[in-house]
């Protein structure tokens, strides 16, 4: 069988769009008993009464992801993958307002 | 294909215990992680890291590797001898005792588009060695399943420019959808894919598109791919949210005077009033000139006075001239 080129169109998600506990760890490739561990330390903030119900807001993805490369590729455990997830994302932060200063001084 | 030197990739030697293999590589991985590392190439030496270890850390491939022999040079012209890996047991087959069977069968057989993706990062060298499918060496597992490997999805981003966010854009993707076969192995199916992405997405934003993920199990209703959008750093515009900067270049006059000048923004040159009396630095707002959204990004402009270069007689003695009348201290407020 082959296929065509298929047009599709993309869906913007946000922090309306919810995905279930499942799904959330497929995509990202996550253990829910991690999910759970990262959701005590407060990198994502489900809603629902038991994990396996739980839903995520969208906008947690993409920091999933990185915390299920983190542990899945360096071996990081839970907590050590939160804390460099959250230093990353202030890193990102500095770089970019770095950026904006460096702009300013030298062209 | 290209033979790949697994012992150098790693840089242990060939008598290298699993001790000093598992630490060099925890070393590189650690060097070479596409989310930590400021390395130019990261992905592509992150990808050859685990190659390698995936190879050497496991005593039966490290083995049959080993029997390629130890002339052949990285990058050589390479093909399998045809009996290379004659007298290891599993062939075809899960592997008995290695704990990862489980899966056989078409009902039993899990597996995902990640994983398959996975699949596609790995050289030609290590699928014509090790690869999986029933076509595959002795390594070769039923289903191709189970396989828990450390992975990437670095390719599960999409990258655009800041213009492409600002209007909307098309991509054109490859995805590799794996088929179940009847009899229980996968193929995998390259499947192209034209993707439209509204106007307004954001850096990170997620987007889904229904049913181009794996099938369920059993070769069931296809979930849902999930994207992340990356926006490359653009010249001229700096992205934060919704929101741009843009650093613009002013003359001492423009400033100081004020007045009307026309300034780029995401949808072309728009005239800004700059006010009397505005200093380098000092941000001006442009509203709803961002990146578009049920709340629209604004525009900043952050003004930069530049002075022109006193390079001629006439510029000199203007310079001097300001500076006998205008009674000017930039300095006054360092005084101790």
């Amino acid at each position: 069988m082959t296929d065509g080129t298929d047009l599709l169109q993309a869906h913007l998600l946000d922090e309306h769009d919810w995905i279930g506990a499942n799904e959330i760890c497929r995509v990202c490739r996550i253990e829910l008993t991690a999910v759970v561990e990262l959701a005590d330390l407060g990198v994502v903030s489900p809603r629902g009464y038991v994990p396996e119900e739980w839903q995520f807001p969208a906008t947690a993805l993409p920091r999933l992801r990185t915390v299920g490369r983190l542990m899945r590729d360096l071996g990081v455990n839970a907590s050590g993958a939160a804390l460099a997830v959250e230093l990353l994302e202030e890193q990102h932060d500095l770089e970019r307002r770095l950026r904006r200063l460096e702009r300013l001084i030298h062209e | 294909m290209e033979y790949r030197d697994y012992y150098k990739i790693l840089g242990v030697t060939r008598t290298a215990t699993a001790d000093e293999v598992k630490k060099s590589y925890r070393r590189l991985a650690r060097k070479f992680h596409p989310d930590v590392s400021k390395e130019k190439d990261a992905e592509a030496r992150f990808k050859e890291v685990q190659e390698a270890y995936e190879v050497l850390k496991d005593p039966e491939k490290r083995a049959a590797y080993d029997q390629l022999g130890s002339n052949w040079k990285s990058g050589e012209q390479f093909r399998p001898p045809p009996d290379w890996a004659n007298g290891f047991e599993f062939r075809g087959g899960p592997r008995a005792g290695a704990g990862r069977q489980g899966g056989a069968g078409p009902q039993g057989s899990r597996y995902s588009s990640e994983d398959v993706f996975e699949e596609e990062g790995y050289s030609d060298f290590f699928s014509s060695l090790f690869g999986g499918g029933a076509a595959g060496g002795p390594f070769a597992q039923a289903g191709g399943a189970n396989r828990r490997r450390a992975g990437r999805d670095h390719h599960a981003g999409i990258d655009i420019d800041l213009q492409e966010a600002f209007a909307g854009t098309t991509r054109v993707l490859e995805l590799k959808r794996p088929q179940l076969k009847p009899d229980g192995t996968l193929e995998v199916q390259p499947h192209t894919v034209k993707v439209t992405i509204p106007a307004g997405v954001i850096e990170g934003q997620p987007i889904r598109l229904t049913g181009q993920g794996e099938a369920g199990p059993g070769g069931g209703k296809a979930g849902d791919l999930y994207l992340e959008v990356h926006i490359r750093p653009d010249k001229l515009f700096q992205l934060e949210g919704r929101d741009v900067t843009l650093t613009l270049p002013v003359a001492p006059w423009e400033a100081a005077l004020g007045g009307p000048v026309k300034v780029p923004t995401l949808a072309g040159a728009v005239e800004m009033n700059i006010p009397a009396g505005a200093q380098s630095g000092q941000k001006l707002r442009l509203r709803g000139r961002g990146l578009p959204g049920q709340q629209p990004g604004d525009q900043y402009v952050q003004l930069k006075v530049v002075l022109p270069p006193a390079n001629s007689p006439e510029a000199k003695a203007l310079y001097e001239e300001m500076r006998q009348n205008l009674a000017f201290d930039p300095r006054a407020d360092l005084a101790r």
